[in-house]
């Protein structure tokens, strides 16, 4: 009797669990986005608003706020360069890229993706709010460059995001941290 | 060069559009239109003449202007080579309408005529012209309108493809527009059954492309000549007559009116009639060349000089230091004790090739907190930005000579060569674009929803490599942009040649 009660116990308590996961699950699908699916162009970003024009296409960003080459991290300038930390133009291995009489190639600007976008569309923008997520097994900052403007980069009504009270996103960039998730 | 090109390109263009008439769309749609006189809808065959003018412009400008641009997107590489296949086609295709051969490949298709029934006639017109100055929706009456579709591919000028498109869209409308009003009249019908028994005047128009197709091939063959004259070689500088540059791993050259002659020495600059070079640690300064006595001056003992620039009263010197300092001074070629510090930094590149007209400097400074071309009055020192930015922007290479800026602006999606006023009033012209030479992804990750990414995306390319070439130093002579491009291996530099228009 103990025995068949302790047993109907566990199944009922297992069938619960499995049950509670499920919902738990369905919840889960509910609420949050799918990875593939949900995210808007890159990992981590969900809504609509556009990506801040940045130097080789995808928003990253250091984290203070300057470009990198999505793809592997590499610092660039603001023509895309891969660059020195003098901001000199390199290749793949590091070394200064010259001109045909061995002159070191000149360097360009490199700004803050958020702050010049704001500057490019004459609006006063900072990196605010933030969220994480995980994106290919690393912890991912998704950050959104805020203002005081209604509209966003993509042209219509901008939309509150993470940005402190009475900003509005008008674009977004990420930074990849180093946390493994 | 590509202004002569244009011209003769849209002349050739002109009487191609004109030899359509011969077709049996021409034909049809001289009648189509010319018909609606005669009742009381003249106005309505006034604006259907209007309404196919319209659209023939507007059909040519698209098929020739679209060949350009596609031009254009293989990449601005093998100019010689795509200018010489240019000038071979208009060559073949000269002799082809001369002769009056056959017309081959044929396009055998018609305007469908049920436009004419189901729509207002205005309309109809409209697409009707559309049609015929695309060029290639119906017969094709001239060996010179596939030339013509060539030479615009070939030229990567959308300027001379879309005005190529206009003429001969306008070649095609003006048959319409003499005759179509006169149908009805005894000098109109006339007009039109000449047209029609005269195969000797079609056969007429065809030679005249021909002359026209010559006189293509004649300037794309000079233009490919003077554009491969200048292979391993850098920092061009041109005054008047005079061009100078430097041949990769040996001396400085000069072409002068009379002789292309080595210089004995590198890093050669022309400009007020003197011609500067280095010749070991002394700076060579030589009114005209070869000259019985040039002057020399010692070079900075601790640096090396590494760009020259002369004006008839100035040197400019660029050099770097053992401690890696670059510095860019002026020394007047009257009292050489003279000098005028310009620049200096620790960053090398950050000062670019100076140059200078009379006694006028320009030059670049960049670094991660801007860019811009300054301009210096050795006279009194004065200085001032021409072109700044401080984000974004890369300016880099000026030429200043006659009241004209050349320079560079390259950003993220493309580096251009521009033509402009030093003041910046106006707007510059933009005399070479090429793509960055930067890697560039798509702008949204694979395997998500991709969408508003549009200031990702560059308008003039795709993703992945991009460019392969980097403009360089700069001149200007008297109706040509010089300009240095790099592959990925300096080493083969060129100097390329760019027609002012």
């Amino acid at each position: 009797m103990v025995r068949q009660s302790n047993r109907r116990g566990f199944l009922e308590r297992l069938g619960g669990a499995v049950i509670g996961l499920a919902g738990a699950n369905a919840l889960a699908a509910a609420v949050l986005p799918d990875e593939a699916d949900a995210y808007t162009n890159f990992c981590g970003h969900t809504y609509t608003t556009g990506n801040c024009p940045a130097p080789t296409g995808l928003p990253r960003i250091d984290r203070n706020g300057y470009p990198l080459r999505a793809h592997d991290g590499v610092p660039v300038d603001d023509l895309g360069r891969p660059v020195n930390g003098r901001g000199q133009p390199v290749d793949a291995h590091g070394h200064v890229l010259k001109d045909a009489d061995g002159v070191p190639l000149a360097p360009a600007p490199r700004t803050k993706t958020c702050e010049t976008t704001g500057e490019d569309y004459g609006i006063k923008l900072v990196l605010e709010g933030s969220w994480y997520r995980c994106c290919g097994g690393k912890v991912r900052r998704i950050r959104d460059c805020c203002g005081a403007t209604n509209l966003r980069i993509n042209g219509d009504a901008a939309l509150v995001g993470y940005c402190y009270p009475g900003h509005h996103v008008f674009c977004v960039t990420y930074y990849e941290t180093a946390m493994p998730c | 060069m590509l202004s002569l090109l244009l011209a003769a390109g849209a002349v050739t263009a002109v009487i191609a559009g004109i030899a359509g008439a011969w077709s049996p769309c021409g034909f049809s749609m001289i009648d189509t239109i010319g018909t609606a006189l005669g009742d009381a809808r003249r106005s309505v065959m006034i604006l259907a003449t209007t309404t196919f003018t319209i659209g023939a412009l507007a059909g040519g400008a698209v098929t020739f202007g679209g060949l350009s641009l596609l031009g254009g997107l293989l990449g601005h590489g093998a100019t010689e080579l795509r200018d010489s296949l240019a000038g071979a086609l208009a060559l073949a295709a000269a002799f082809a309408d001369w002769r009056g051969w056959k017309i081959a490949p044929q396009i055998r298709r018609q305007v469908p005529e049920r436009w004419r029934w189901i729509m207002p006639l205005p309309l109809a017109c409209a697409l009707y012209g559309l049609l015929l100055g695309l060029g290639f929706t119906t017969f094709v009456l001239s060996f010179a309108v596939w030339a013509l579709a060539g030479i615009s591919f070939a030229a990567d000028s959308a300027i001379l493809g879309v005005v190529v498109g206009v003429a001969f869209g306008l070649g095609r409308a003006l048959p319409v527009l003499w005759i179509a009003p006169r149908i009805g009249t005894e000098r109109g019908d006339r007009c039109l059954d000449r047209l029609a028994l005269e195969p000797r005047l079609w056969l007429g128009m065809r030679r005249l492309d021909a002359i026209g197709l010559g006189a293509c091939a004649v300037l794309l063959g000079g233009s490919s000549a003077l554009a491969a004259g200048s292979a391993f070689a850098t920092d061009p500088s041109a005054d008047g007559a005079a061009y100078a540059w430097q041949q990769l791993g040996g001396t400085g050259m000069l072409r002068t009116a009379a002789a292309t002659l080595p210089l004995p020495g590198r890093l050669p600059a022309v400009g007020g009639a003197n011609v500067a070079w280095l010749h070991g640690k002394r700076i060579v300064i030589s009114n005209g060349f070869p000259s019985p006595a040039p002057r020399r001056i010692p070079a900075p003992p601790h640096a090396m000089v590494n760009a020259l620039a002369v004006s008839g009263d100035w040197l400019i010197v660029r050099d770097e230091s053992d401690r890696g300092i670059t510095n860019l001074f002026a020394v007047s070629l009257r009292d050489p004790a003279r000098r005028r510090y310009l620049a200096g930094t620790a960053i090398p590149g950050a000062i670019g090739r100076p140059s200078i007209d009379g006694s006028t400097v320009v030059y670049a400074y960049s670094s991660m907190t801007g860019s811009a071309i300054y301009e210096v009055d050795l006279g009194s020192g004065a200085r001032s930005v021409l072109r700044g930015a401080t984000a974004n922007v890369l300016y880099a290479n000026p030429t200043l000579r006659n009241g004209h800026l050349l320079y560079e602006r390259s950003d993220r999606c493309a580096q251009e060569l521009l033509l402009g006023s030093p003041s910046g009033l106006g707007v510059d012209r933009v005399l070479l674009s090429l793509p960055s030479t930067v890697f560039r992804d798509s702008g949204y990750q694979s395997g998500y929803t991709h969408a508003y990414n549009g200031a990702s995306v560059c308008p003039n390319r795709i993703s992945g490599g991009g460019g392969t070439r980097t403009l360089g130093a700069t001149a200007l002579g008297n109706s040509v942009a010089y300009v240095s491009e790099s592959p990925v291996d300096p080493a083969r530099t060129r100097i390329v040649t760019v027609p002012l228009g």
